[in-house]
Formats: C-alpha cells, structure tokens, sequence
C-alpha cells in the first residue's frame, strides 16, 4: 500500500470521455479565512480539471469548501477575510492567479462565468432585466444601447422566457424563482463563455422547476459546448448531469471520478456513507445509514485522515497519516488509505 | 484490477449501531471555547468591547462625567455661584485655571458644575424616552392592528414638529427654574424615535420560529413578549438611546442658550455658553470651556453608542 | 387504518388581501389552504408533499392551532378544536406539538438549552412537579441523542442538526400524541438528515406517536411515511398509501412531481421518462377555475376549465382494486400519464 504522504495535494483525475481542449486546470488550490477566532483553512490542496463540453460536479456539504473553491477560481473571494495561500489556477494554459486584475476582469463574464443560488440578491432590483442584460453587452463588447437590448431579448428567448419581448423592461422581482434563475443563466451566457461554473444552481428552487432549469442548462451545454463545474451537495442531480465528479470533505476532495464507476462503487468512505444515508425515492428502505458526528470545524481539523473520526473503518495510521491521492484507475482516484476495502466492500 | 461489487456495504458496526453518536472528539464545529461557560449576544459583545479602543476612550469619558456630576466638590474648592465682578473676564490664573466670565464667576468651577445638569438631563430624558418609546412601540409592533396604524400616524405627526421650534413655543410658557419642563418637552418629542425603533425590531422578533413555537406550547402573549420578544429585541432601542443620550445634553444646551430651557441660577453649559457670547473677542476663554466640555460629551454618547451598535451587529464578527 | 386521531374536513385558510392603511378595504384573497381534508390515524405517518407555495405549512399552523382556519374542521379524538380557546385549547396543545424547519431562529438565542427544553414545564405546570423539571430536561436531552451535560449551553453553540434535536426535545416535553413537523431535516446537511430522520423514527416507536411529516423532498417523505398526500395550491390532489403514490400514481401532477425528481443513480438517466412541466405555479390570489392544475397540465381538455374535481377514488380505476384505487382530483386520472403528452 503505498502510503506516501509527501504531497498532500488532491486526486486528480482526467475523465475518460473528455474529448475536449482543457479548459480549466485547478492545481493544489489552497484558501483560509482568518477570523477573530482563528485561521479556517476552507481549501486545503484542491486539483481538478474541466475540458470543453464536460461537466464536473464538485459534491460537498456545507463547509466542504465547494463554494470557496468556485469564488477562488472566478477571482470573486472576499479578500480578506479570505486569502488564496497557495496553488494554480489555469485557464487555458494562463494563471489566473498570476494575472493583474483587469486582464482577469476581461476574462470574467467573457471566457467564464457564474451563476449563484440565489438569483434574486445576485440581479440588481432597480435596474430593468433587459438593461442588466443588455449591459453585458454595452461593456464587453461596446455596443450601443439599443442593439444590448435587441440581444437581451434574444437571450431571453434562448433561455425560454415566455413573452420577452414585453418582459425586457420587467424589473427582477416581477419574475417567478425560475424564471429569476433563468435570467441568471442567460446573463451567465451573454457572451458565450467556454466554462460556466454554477453554485448551487437549483438549490433554492422547486422540484418541477429545477428539472426545467437544469435541463435548459444541460441543453445549452451541449449546444455551447461549453464547460460546466457544478457546484452541488444534491446526490441526485449529480446523478443527472454530471460526467464526472469529485467529491469535497473538510476543504480536500476526497474521491474523483466518473460518474457511473462512483455510485457503482465509491472508493471512499465518506462518499459511501452518503450514498447509504440518503434516502431513495426508487426504493423504500429501511434504517438510513447516517454517517455519525458532524462535519469538522474548519479551524480544527483532524490530524491525519480529516473524515477518520466520523469513519467506521478508520485504523491507526488514519489519525496519523494525511492518506495521499491514491490512483485506484487511470480515471479515478481516492484519498483514503484504504481504498482497496471500501471499494470491495 | 479486480471485479467490483456494486451492491457491496461496509461491513463496520459503527456505522449502524451509533446512527446517534455525538461528534467524535475534534469534531464539533461550533461548539467553541469548550469551557461551557455560556456564550451570548450580550456576553460576546462585551468581549468585542473591551479590546475596542473607542469604547474604552468613550466610557472613560463618560464615567469621569458621572463622577464629577455626582461629586463636584471633589476636584472644586469653591462655589459656582461665588462670583466677584471685579475679575469678570480675566484670564487664567492661580486657583482659577479657566479664568473668569462676565459676571467674575470661575469658569472652571461652572464647568465642572454643569457637568451635573447635563448628565441629569440627559440621562432622564432617555430613560424617559426609552420606556415610553419602547412601550408604546413594543405594543403596537406586538399586537399590531388598529392602534399600531394610529400610534404609527402618532408618530409621524411628532416627526413633523421642528425641535427647536417646537422648544422656543412650549417652554416659553413655562415658569420656574427646575429641569423638569425641558426633559418632559424631551420626552413628548423624542419617544416616537425609540418607539419606531422598538415596534421595529418587535416585528422582526415577532416572525422568528421560537415565538411561533412558544405560541404553539401554549404561552401567554405577556409571556412571550417578555421572555421571548423583549430581550431579542432591546439591543437597538438600547443603541438609539445611547446615541440620543448625547443629542438630549446639546439639545439642552440649545435650548438654555435660547433662554427657554434652564435659567440662571441654574448651573448649565448652555446658560454659560449663552453668556459668554456677547464678550467672546474679549474672554473666549469663557466659550470655549463650556462648549468644549459639551461637544465633548456629546461625542462620547455618541461614540459610545456607535462602539455598542458594533458590537452588537453579529454581521460585523 | 384504526380511529383516526387527527380528523381535517373541509379546512379552509384565506388570508384577506387589503389596501389602505387605517381604513382598510378587501380587494381579495390569498387561498393558501383551499379546502384540504384527510386524517391521521394512531401511530400513523401521513406525509405531505407540495412544491412551495402549495399551502402545506398554513396546514401544519392550522393544526397547532398557531392560524384559525377561515372555515373547516379540525377534530381532535373527535372534538373539534378549531373554536376551543383559553384553558381548553391550553389543553389539546399538550397533545399536538410542532417541530420547525429552521433550526437556527425556532431557538431562542438568549435562552439555555435547558430554559428552552423546560419552557412547556412552566407554560404547563401541571405536567410536572417543579422539582422533577430539570431531571426531565435531562433525560429528554438523553432521549433524543445529545450530552445532558450540555443543558446549561446556548443554542449557537449547537450545529444544525444538535439544534433540531434541541427543538425536538421541546416538542417531545409535555408528551404529545401527534408531532407536526414541517420540513423537519430539510435545513440540515445531507449526511445530518439520515440522523434526524432515524432519530424520529425510532421516537414514534418509543412514544407511539403519530406524525403529520410536511416536506417539499420526495425521497425523504416516501422513507418515512405511511400513507402520503400531494398538495398542489392549497389542495390535496391526491392521497394514498406510499406504495399507491409513488408506485401507482394517477394524478398527473403527482407523475411529473415523481418524474422531475433527480434519483442518485447515473444508471437510471438515459432510460428515465421526464415529465417537465410548462410555466410556474399560478398565484393563490388567482386561482384557475376548474381544476386549478390544468393551466400547465398535458391533459387538460374544456372539462377541466369548468369542473372541479373532486379528491375520490376515480371512477375508471375502482373496480381494478390494488395500488391504482386511491383517490386523485383528476377527471382524467390514470396510471398511465398519456400518449397525447407533447
């Protein structure tokens, strides 16, 4: 078994059916938040890559450091309390880390972009969605006000928003939840960006329309051939979409790798344990496996295996040893020292 | 690479049997501190407070202010209404640091003096504003209905009232030389502040979860407003007051100075401001002590209240 | 099913809609409850499911008393309690407690996790002597999984899911027959909610109490209940055993509520029949006339503009018996969901 710890860094795996260019290269990324009680190391070492035309889920808990991971790599943390302490972040070959600030700002929007959970607090309520819209279009590409709109409509057919014509000079409470969400996504598609990354896109809507919007996004996807980085702590919607997966524990990913392979068989305890603790509309079952404890506290993290006092098959070398990314196949890999076991289990 | 088991478990015995387990040692997020020793709002607060050097500053202020209006004599050696017009407006000089005013009164004496008035003003006219602003205020948010759109009209109507207008017209009929008058005027104009403010936060309160569950156990309206509403709801009545601590002592200064609020031979750093004005090319020795200890009080209220609203903004930590 | 312990018939909630600050005049209604009946049986779990805005937590108001219904009846063992008030209404509190969602403002932050667990000890003295409170606040802590040394701490220094056992605790106190609990464990972390849900199912076999489990998850209502009904704007469109809901639904509603839930299976995906729903759920102050689903509704014909349907076993489907008979709003109810579907 090898049990080298020399670099700590994260499971990084290329998916097997990813036949586009590399998009987007995440590379031992590191975050902490200094606060009035202490350092939280939110990101401790995070690797993951995105190419053209894929989806990557990142499935974490609340604390995971999923959502930091993102704000890090749009170049949106707040700066301080957070501080980026380490790691590459590459889009396209470039650093974004290394780069000045308004050189990364062309890229935001343009090459990359964002959609949060919340789309009512992220749209601004004073401005008509049609301008909000339109203004992407005044900025990144110069046009004149009048042409922004005409696209903004555009967009908001593309995204299926009934009736756009009338609703451009609607202003953002006027709109139902979805279809705030939607609006976010075209604003997200405005100038046709080779990666989306979204937050927690459909968290805060209901089910019927989150089926309406992930599969819009999804279609929109394919038709882009855009890459998408889904940020998410829904087993299910992972399910759905994604083609690969990694999944986050206490600022680390833990296990990556494609989709099937990973609800077929985790090779990590902790994604074990949430495929057994969820509940399945698909079949009654009978106790859930909860996973015991709870989620560690950012500013102390467990020495060693961050999961191994939550992990029913954590040894000796757990509370020791940090497990490094272990490769279990040319697509996949686990940061569990015991890897082996839990995927034969 | 060997087969994989799809529908494999692990086989631990921890995972079924202590489906209730508490968190492992090292494990528990928020439970900081770990001493037990409980943790809240208040007790959290006055941890951020006390490494807060505008606090600090501010509350030295002010308790060396309630110091000398509780006990003048204790840093004065003579009586702020000995005054011998043979020295009128001369400067400072031995035993007299501030000098002299118009009428020969020691300016150092009367500013210590007025101290006295000013916290006395002050501090009644808040407690009076506070619990009739947050009564009336708490009620109207609490109960809603009727009386809270009349009392919201209420308070409107006051807000419309001009202060200082509204001062010069109501304490100009008013005879004798007491405090009275001037902090009840206070009181009638200043409470639809903490009234808003109090039936504000009162709603607010009102909608968390806990009032609903306490309703459901059962719990009787005075009940919840005082165990469940009251304490998570006083936190910016408390930081309204303090600020408005400091506009009641200029507002009584104000007005003194006006001639309608206190009369001589009341001690108060709006009637020596008032009469030091018509010599201050000559003694602007005598402006500037009282107005300078005035200014400086009302920036400590203020600044106390700010420090306090910082402190109890969880948003802030 | 046995004597049913919770009776709704009939119940109706409006909120009147009014402009106009001291002289205030109607200009219409928010129906968030619009006619809702079922029961609830001793020892029973009935989930109720609803998208947002379906009127399903004005029902679990309704049945803690917190809201009086606008019209309808809630019967209590048989007694209605809608009209109770004072000392009688005191009293069927102690039998029907609430647990809320959120765990992080249904605790009062200044009071201790003893104060807060004890306060249906002092609302109700009679339920315990006063020096028996703090050893039950204790043994209830035990109960529902947390350290009873920690009776003197202060909710915020609880996660999540520790917060909800707290409010669990509480609701346990005076002994109640019936929990409504509204989206109980949907605040809470994926791997926490296994915990919570666990922890209230082994506590309805401890206490035999019987649970109103209100929740917009699907999953997690088809765990924990027996018998599930479908709220859709401020109704039940349709009501059955968990079995007949999920496995044989009728209502087509329900079908695309079933179908737009995402399953933790990448397998299942491809093969996967979705139904997805045109448009968002009409306004409560707007309610389509007829049946109120048949504005994003792939069946709905003139019929269903007209008529309102009635929540009963439907008629094409009650002599097949088994899964399929149970009743669904829907004139054209089937388990099959239809070829004429775009």
């Amino acid at each position: 078994m090898p049990l080298d710890a020399g670099d700590a860094g994260d499971v990084q795996v290329t998916g097997p059916r990813s036949r586009g260019e590399r998009l987007l290269d995440v590379r031992d990324l590191r975050v902490e938040f200094r606060t009035r009680d202490g350092v939280a190391r939110a990101v401790n070492g995070v690797s993951w890559a995105v190419d053209a035309g894929e989806t990557l889920a990142v499935l974490g808990e609340s604390g995971s450091g999923k959502s930091v991971t993102a704000q890090a790599v749009m170049g949106i943390l707040d700066v301080p309390p957070g501080r980026i302490t380490g790691g590459e972040v590459l889009f396209k070959g470039r650093d974004l880390l290394r780069m000045k600030e308004d050189e990364r700002r062309r890229i935001r929007g343009a090459e990359m972009a964002m959609i949060f959970q919340d789309a009512l607090s992220s749209l601004n309520p004073v401005v008509p969605v049609g301008d909000q819209l339109g203004e992407m279009f005044v900025v990144h590409r110069g046009m004149s006000r009048k042409d922004a709109r005409a696209r903004a409509v555009e967009l908001m057919d593309r995204v299926r928003i009934p009736a756009a014509r009338q609703r451009v000079g609607d202003y953002p409470h006027q709109f139902s939840g979805g279809m705030r969400q939607r609006i976010m996504i075209a604003m997200a598609l405005a100038l046709e960006p080779a990666l989306i990354i979204a937050d927690e896109p459909t968290t805060a809507l209901d089910v019927t329309v989150q089926a309406q919007v992930m599969d819009l996004l999804a279609e929109l996807r394919r038709e882009y051939r855009m890459g998408l980085v889904l940020i998410t702590h829904d087993l299910g919607v992972v399910a759905d979409v994604a083609d690969r997966i990694a999944v986050m524990y206490a600022g680390r990913i833990v296990e990556s790798a494609p989709v099937h392979d990973l609800y077929r068989a985790p090779a990590h305890p902790y994604t074990r344990g949430l495929l057994d603790s969820i509940p399945r509309l698909d079949r009654k079952g009978h106790a859930l496996h909860a996973i015991k404890g709870l989620p560690p506290n950012l500013m102390d993290i467990p020495p060693g295996c961050a999961f191994h006092p939550r992990c029913p098959a954590a040894r000796d070398v757990c509370r020791t040893d940090v497990p490094p990314p272990h490769p279990v196949d040319e697509h996949r890999g686990s940061a569990c020292h015991f890897w082996r076991e839990c995927l034969h289990d | 690479m060997p087969e994989l088991e799809p529908e494999g478990e692990i086989v631990a015995p921890g995972l079924t049997a202590l489906p209730l387990d508490q968190a492992p040692p090292g494990a528990p997020a928020p439970v900081a501190g770990t001493t037990g020793r409980p943790r809240s709002l208040w007790s959290d607060a006055w941890r951020d407070l006390r490494r807060n050097p505008v606090f600090l500053a501010s509350s030295l202020i002010i308790l060396f202010l309630l110091f000398i209006s509780l006990w003048p004599s204790a840093i004065t050696w003579e009586s702020p209404l000995k005054c011998d017009l043979a020295h009128a407006q001369e400067g400072s000089g031995p035993g007299h640091p501030f000098g002299y005013d118009g009428q020969g009164c020691d300016v150092y004496t009367r500013t210590v003096y007025g101290a006295r008035t000013s916290v006395t003003v002050g501090v009644l006219a808040t407690l009076g504003v506070a619990v009739l602003g947050s009564v009336l205020g708490g009620l109207a948010g609490f109960f809603g209905g009727a009386g809270d759109a009349v009392l919201s009209r209420i308070t409107d109507v006051f807000f419309a009232i001009p202060v200082v207008l509204g001062g010069l017209v109501l304490l100009s009929v008013v005879t004798g030389d007491t405090v009275w008058p001037v902090i009840g005027f206070m009181v009638l104009l200043g409470w639809p502040q903490i009234s808003r403010i109090a039936r504000g936060s009162v709603i607010t309160a009102k909608q968390h979860d806990y009032v609903q569950a306490a309703r459901a156990l059962g719990a009787s309206s005075s009940r919840i407003l005082l165990r469940h509403i009251a304490p998570n709801a006083v936190a910016p009545v408390i930081v309204v007051a303090t600020i408005a601590l400091g506009t009641y002592i200029a507002l009584e200064a104000t007005l003194s100075y006006l001639g309608v609020g206190l009369k001589p031979p009341t001690v108060s750093w709006g009637i020596d401001i008032s009469a030091a004005s018509p010599y201050v090319r000559n003694a602007p020795h005598a402006l500037l002590w009282p107005s300078g200890a005035l200014a400086l009080t009302v920036l400590a209220f203020i600044m106390l209240g700010d420090a306090i609203r910082d402190a109890l903004d969880p948003k802030l930590r | 099913m046995t004597e049913p312990i919770l009776q709704v018939s009939g119940l109706y909630k409006h909120y009147p809609l009014t402009r106009g600050v001291l002289f205030k005049k109607r200009v219409g209604s928010v129906k968030a409850v619009d006619g809702v009946d079922f029961a609830l049986g001793k020892g029973e779990t009935l989930g109720i499911v609803g998208e947002s805005g379906c009127g399903k937590s004005t029902v679990a108001k309704l049945l803690v008393s917190l809201e009086r219904p606008t019209r309808g009846r809630i019967r209590y063992k048989g007694e209605d309690i809608t009209r109770l008030s004072g000392r009688a209404l005191k009293a069927v509190r102690r039998n029907i407690q609430m647990v809320f969602q959120d765990p992080y403002t249904s605790l009062n932050p200044r009071m201790t996790v003893g104060d807060i667990v004890g306060e249906p000890y002092e609302i109700h003295p009679e339920a315990a002597p006063k020096g028996d409170r703090r050893r039950r606040v204790r043994e209830l802590l035990d109960v529902v999984g947390l350290n009873p040394e920690h009776i003197n701490r202060y909710p915020h220094q609880f996660s999540g899911g520790q917060r909800q056992r707290i409010g669990i605790a509480r609701g346990l106190a005076l002994r109640p027959e019936v929990i409504v609990a509204d989206e109980p464990v949907s605040a809470l972390d994926v791997s926490v909610q296994a915990q919570v849900v666990n922890l209230l199912d082994r506590l309805q076999r401890e206490f035999e109490l019987s649970y109103l489990f209100i929740a917009h998850d699907l999953s997690i209502v088809r765990h924990i209940s027996d018998r599930v009904g479908v709220m859709y704007l401020g109704r039940i469109v349709e009501i059955g055993s968990d079995e007949q809901i999920y496995g044989r639904p009728t209502h087509p509603y329900t079908q695309a509520l079933l179908s737009a839930v995402p399953v933790p299976d990448p397998e299942a995906r491809e093969g996967r029949e979705r139904i997805i729903l045109t448009g968002d759920v009409p306004s409560p102050t707007d309610v389509p006339s007829g049946c109120r689903f048949r504005t994003r509704c792939w069946k709905a014909r003139e019929r269903c503009a007209q008529e309102v349907p009635v929540l009963a076993v439907p008629e094409p489907l009650r002599d097949l018996g088994g899964a399929a008979a149970h009743a669904s709003a829907c004139h054209f109810a089937g388990v099959d969901h239809g070829n004429d579907r775009p």
